[in-house]
C-alpha cells in the first residue's frame, strides 16, 4: 500500500514550491460583530512537526486553523505559510495555496448525496482544469490519486456508495482522503474526532499520525480532549480567549498546564480514555 | 420560592383584549359594509339574477349532465397537444432553472449584486400572470401551440428558480468549506456538490410544474395559444355544452393521472 505510493512521490515533487513551515507574527482576528477572536498569536512551525491545538470552545482555536488556509482573513499581523504571505493572495494564487492544504472538519463536510469518489474528487479541484469538474470527466490521473487517497485509508470498498450511507468513523476517513487527494503539505483538522466514539476517534487520530509520520506533513489538529493531545502529536499550543498561554511539548504537558489553558480544574470530559 | 404555603395553585387570570377585539371587530364590519355598498365604490352584488336566471343554468347543467362520447375521437389530437406543449414547456423550463436556480441561491452565489439582479428579474417574471403572456405571446408570434408554450415555460421558470433557490437558502451546506478549503471555484464547488445535493429539491419542484402545466394549457387554448382549450372555447361558442361536459370531463381525468404520477414519483425522490 505504501511501497508504491504515488501520494508520497508526487508530495515529494512538489517540495520545493510546498514547504510546510507556517509562520505566524502577532495575529490578530477581530470578527466583523466586533469579537477579538485571536490577540497578537505569535508561533513558528516547521515542515513534518505534529502540532495540537487545545483550548475551549471559544477559545480561537478554530479560528487559528482557519486562518492558515485563509478561510479566515487575518485582522493585522503576517502569516506565512512556506514562503508565501497568505493575506496577500487572492484569486488563483490563493485557490493555488489552498490546494496544497488538506483540511478536515468535525462535522466531515461531505456532500451526502453524491458518491465517495466524487467527494474524494473535490481535493482536486485546485489541480485541474475547471471544464474536467463542470463535465464530470476526471482525468486518469486524479482518479488515480483518489483512488490511491481512499486506499491508503482503507475503505476503497465504499468508492460507490453514497457519503451519507456510511457510518461516522468512515465519513471521516471519506474526508481525509478528500484531503490527501490535493497532495498537500499541510493538513489541517478541526476537531476532527468530537463527532466519534472513542475507539473510532483513536483510529482517526492514529491515522493522522501515519500521515504525518510516512509522508512528512505537517499537522496542526484542533483538540480539546488532553489525553489525545498527549498521546498523538509531539508539540502542543494552548489558547485562552485568542491569546496563546502554552507552547511546548505535549508530552510534558502538565494537569496544571491544562488547567491554565482551560482556566479551570480538571474535569472527567476533558479526557477520551480507552486507548487502543 | 421557599414560601408556597397553600397547595392548591390557582392559574392567574387570562388576559383579555377587549379593546382590541371591539376594534378589530369594527374594522371588519366597516370594511364588509364598504366593499358591499355601490354608492360607496362597493361591488354591485345582484342575488336577484340568481333566481330569475336560474331555469337558463338548468338547461345548461342539464346538458352539461350528458356528455357526448361520440365526440371524443375528435377531442384526441387536441388533448395530446395539451400534453406535448405541457411536457415541451417543463422539459425546457428545467433545463433553463437549473443554471439561474443556483445564481439565484446564497450559498451558490455569494456575490450580493448578481443574486439579488437575478432574483429581481425572476421575481418580474412571476408576477406577470399567466393568460397575460399568453395574450400578448398570441398577438407577437400569432395562435398556435408556440405561444402556449412560452408561456408555459415563463411561468415555470418563476416558480421552480424562487422555490428551489428559497429552498437552497435555508439549508445548511457545510460542504462548501471543503470545496473552499481545497481551493476549488465557485462554479467547481456548484457543480460537483451543490446541484447533486440539490437534486431532490429541483425535480420535485419539476414535476410538480408538469403537473400545474397540464391545467395551465387546457386554459391557454381559450385565448388563443393551442391545445385542448381552443376546441373547449370552439364548442363553447357553438353553445355544444355536451362537447364541453366531455371535454372538461377529459381534462379532469388527464389532470388527476399526471396528479397520481407525479405524487408517485415525488414520493420515490425522498
Amino acid at each position: 500500500m505504501t511501497a508504491s505510493d504515488p501520494i508520497t512521490a508526487a508530495a515529494g515533487d512538489l517540495a520545493p514550491a510546498a514547504s510546510g513551515a507556517i509562520t505566524l507574527r502577532d495575529v490578530t482576528v477581530t470578527y466583523p460583530g466586533g469579537t477579538r477572536a485571536l490577540r497578537g498569536v505569535s508561533l513558528s512551525i516547521a515542515p513534518g512537526e505534529m502540532v495540537s491545538v487545545v483550548g475551549l470552545s471559544g477559545s480561537g482555536k478554530s479560528t487559528l486553523i482557519r486562518t492558515i488556509n485563509a478561510l479566515v482573513p487575518i485582522t493585522s499581523g503576517r502569516l506565512l505559510v512556506g514562503e508565501q504571505d497568505v493575506s496577500r493572495l487572492s484569486g488563483r494564487s490563493l485557490r493555488e495555496l489552498r490546494g496544497r492544504i488538506g483540511m478536515i472538519f468535525q462535522g466531515f463536510n461531505l456532500a451526502e448525496r453524491t458518491s465517495v469518489l466524487s467527494n474524494v474528487l473535490v481535493g482536486r479541484f485546485a489541480h485541474s482544469p475547471a471544464w474536467r469538474s463542470l463535465l464530470g470527466l476526471p482525468s486518469a490521473q486524479d482518479k488515480q490519486i483518489a483512488i490511491e487517497a481512499l486506499d491508503s485509508v482503507g475503505i476503497l470498498d465504499r468508492a460507490w456508495s453514497r457519503a451519507g450511507a456510511l457510518s461516522g468513523g468512515q465519513k471521516q476517513r471519506v474526508a481525509i482522503a478528500r484531503a490527501l487527494s490535493q497532495q498537500p503539505s499541510v493538513m489541517l483538522a478541526d476537531e476532527p474526532v468530537a463527532s466519534l466514539d472513542p475507539p473510532t476517534a483513536h483510529s482517526v487520530m492514529q491515522d493522522l499520525l501515519r500521515i504525518n509520520e510516512e509522508r512528512g506533513l505537517t499537522v496542526l489538529v484542533n483538540l480539546h480532549l488532553m489525553d489525545l493531545a498527549r498521546q498523538y502529536t509531539t508539540r502542543m499550543i494552548g489558547l485562552r480567549d485568542g491569546e496563546m498561554v502554552f507552547d511546548g511539548p505535549a508530552a510534558d504537558a502538565t494537569d496544571q498546564d491544562f488547567e491554565a489553558i482551560y482556566g479551570r480544574p480538571i474535569q472527567g470530559r476533558d479526557v477520551l480514555g480507552s486507548a487502543p | 420560592m421557599s414560601t408556597h404555603a397553600q397547595a392548591s395553585a390557582t392559574l392567574p387570570r387570562r388576559p383579555t383584549h377587549r379593546v382590541r377585539t371591539a376594534l378589530i371587530l369594527a374594522a371588519l364590519i366597516a370594511f364588509s359594509v364598504a366593499t358591499c355598498l355601490p354608492a360607496i365604490g362597493g361591488v354591485e352584488i345582484d342575488l336577484e339574477s340568481i333566481t330569475r336566471n336560474w331555469r337558463n343554468g338548468a338547461s345548461k347543467l342539464q346538458q352539461l349532465a350528458q356528455p357526448n362520447l361520440a365526440f371524443l375521437p375528435r377531442t384526441l389530437g387536441p388533448m395530446l397537444e395539451t400534453l406535448a406543449m405541457a411536457v415541451v414547456g417543463a422539459v425546457t423550463a428545467a433545463l433553463v432553472s437549473i443554471p439561474v436556480t443556483l445564481w439565484a441561491a446564497r450559498p451558490s452565489n455569494p456575490h450580493t449584486v448578481t443574486r439579488q439582479l437575478v432574483r429581481f428579474v425572476v421575481n418580474i417574471v412571476r408576477s406577470v400572470p399567466d393568460l397575460v403572456y399568453a395574450t400578448i405571446l398570441v398577438a407577437m408570434i400569432g395562435v398556435g401551440t408556440l405561444p402556449g408554450v412560452v408561456t408555459l415555460i415563463l411561468f415555470d421558470i418563476g416558480v421552480v428558480i424562487k422555490l428551489v433557490s428559497e429552498a437552497i437558502d435555508s439549508t445548511d451546506h457545510p460542504y462548501l468549506e471543503a470545496g473552499r478549503a481545497a481551493g476549488g471555484t465557485q462554479l467547481q464547488i456548484n457543480r460537483r456538490t451543490v446541484l447533486p445535493q440539490s437534486w431532490p429539491l429541483l425535480t420535485n419542484q419539476w414535476l410538480y410544474s408538469l403537473e400545474l402545466n397540464v391545467r395551465i394549457s387546457a386554459i391557454l387554448g381559450i385565448v388563443g395559444a393551442g391545445g385542448i382549450g381552443r376546441l373547449l372555447d370552439e364548442r363553447r361558442a357553438f353553445y355544444a355544452y355536451e362537447d364541453v361536459s366531455l371535454i372538461i370531463l377529459e381534462i379532469l381525468i388527464v389532470v388527476v393521472l399526471i396528479e397520481l404520477l407525479s405524487t408517485t414519483l415525488r414520493k420515490r425522490l425522498r
